[in-house]
């Protein structure tokens, strides 16, 4: 392969590792030099690439392990986060003003629920062991096969059906007990409040009917209610979306302070 | 020869001075799952109905509290003494030890043994006052090799 047609190939796989990146180091900056470390070390082992696995998976596999040693994908958060950065936010002025000034003036300052969903799952996934979260985003949102994965992560079938599989129920599990969107009981309503006050104008409940795993959640049935909840995160990019600015915005504010916590 | 298949059933030998329970069951899973269900901690209340809670770290030398449905008012404060990966694991505490073992067999099957023997001198006197694990140990089994097999047959 041409370094001009590798570059090319990158490229395309570029927003996909960039959205993964940021779910793993909840970091801007750090998912930036982490794809462009990736870029570095592909290119610079690009003739021991074989094809025994497409492009994809091995530029995830260089990634995954360049983020493994990152020291903000290492940190692990608490599943209890967003109660505990609300409180952080709500004595915080200027992180509401800056919020509110995105809100007002940036094209990617729109606040919807969906993209509250998909933020929010990356910081409770982040309440995993590292290996779980890993697994669980490659192939609930990035789509790769068990068989691809252990090539990503350099371990057994079993080992990635395990984390999978335990990933899945500690999620299902966390989110069962939390989220009002899925259970009258959940304590934490902070996608519906932050509708409230970033669309003072919206029917908060009328938009939050907008979105399919709060139709379905009366079904009751966890493993589909969950399966939703990850169709939303494969249809967003974080770095692209009308919400994305304000989003990212959130996400920082929530890493600094499980930095201090 | 091949092994004689473990159904899961308990048994228990008793003597004046000791009483030792065992079961052992086939499981259709790569013995990597089982240990990685058998050794993380915070893990067990979710697949084995037997433990409320295990506090710790399962690793040699570690503590561990743990909590069982069988005795729900006490936590017992035991030590990890052996930890051979896949293979063997042993934790106890003064008045006795649990053993689990993990051996591979030839139809790509593992089969899963857990033993606890406790005992001693003073053991006639307070014997009568422990209740039978042969029920706990099925189901401590039983579970083992429900969650392992989910597992194993995901995809």
């Amino acid at each position: 392969m041409t370094t001009e047609l590798f570059t090319q190939e990158f490229e395309t796989n570029r927003p996909q590792l960039k959205s993964y990146l940021l779910r793993i180091t909840a970091s801007i900056a750090d998912t930036e030099d982490i794809v462009q470390d990736t870029y570095i070390k592909a290119l610079e082992k690009l003739s021991t690439f074989r094809g025994e696995s497409s492009l994809k998976t091995w530029l995830f596999a260089i990634a995954s392990n360049l983020a493994k040693d990152n020291l903000r994908a290492q940190k692990r958060w608490v599943e209890n986060v967003t109660d505990i950065t609300k409180q952080a936010a709500l004595s915080n002025q200027q992180f509401f003003q800056e919020a509110m000034h995105i809100r007002a003036t940036s094209p990617q300052g729109q606040f919807e629920v969906k993209e509250h969903i998909a933020f929010c799952f990356t910081c409770i996934s982040k309440s995993l062991p590292l290996e779980q979260q890993l697994c669980i985003f490659l192939k609930e949102v990035y789509d790769f096969k068990v068989s691809e994965i252990t090539t990503i992560l350099n371990t057994t079938e079993a080992m990635v059906k395990y984390y999978l599989h335990t990933g899945r129920s500690k999620m299902i599990s966390v989110f069962d007990g939390r989220c009002a969107l899925i259970n009258k009981e959940g304590v934490c309503h902070q996608c519906s409040e932050l509708n409230g006050i970033f669309n003072p104008k919206q029917n908060t409940q009328q938009e939050i009917m907008k979105i399919e795993i709060a139709r379905e959640a009366e079904s009751g049935n966890k493993e589909h209610l969950f399966d939703l909840r990850m169709k939303i995160l494969k249809e967003l990019d974080p770095f692209q979306s009308k919400a994305a600015e304000l989003q990212l915005h959130h996400l920082e504010h929530n890493r600094q302070v499980m930095e201090k916590y | 020869m091949a092994a004689a298949a473990q159904s899961g059933k308990a048994t228990t030998v008793k003597t004046t001075f000791s009483r030792e329970t065992s079961v052992s069951i086939d499981i259709k899973a790569d013995a990597a799952i089982v240990w990685a269900l058998l050794t993380k901690a915070q893990d067990y209340p979710r697949w084995n109905s037997t433990v409320t809670s295990i506090e710790g770290n399962i690793a040699l030398g570690g503590k561990i509290k743990l909590k069982s449905v069988l005795d729900a008012k006490r936590t017992f404060k035991l030590t990890v003494k052996e930890f051979v990966p896949e293979k063997r694991l042993v934790w106890g505490d003064g008045q006795g030890n649990r053993v689990y073992t993990i051996s591979k067999n030839e139809n790509g099957t593992v089969t899963f043994t857990m033993t606890e023997k406790i005992g001693g001198l003073m053991f006639p006197m307070y014997a009568s006052m422990i209740p039978s694990f042969d029920q706990s140990f099925e189901q401590f089994a039983r579970d083992l090799k429900g969650e392992a097999e989910t597992i194993m047959n995901s995809k």
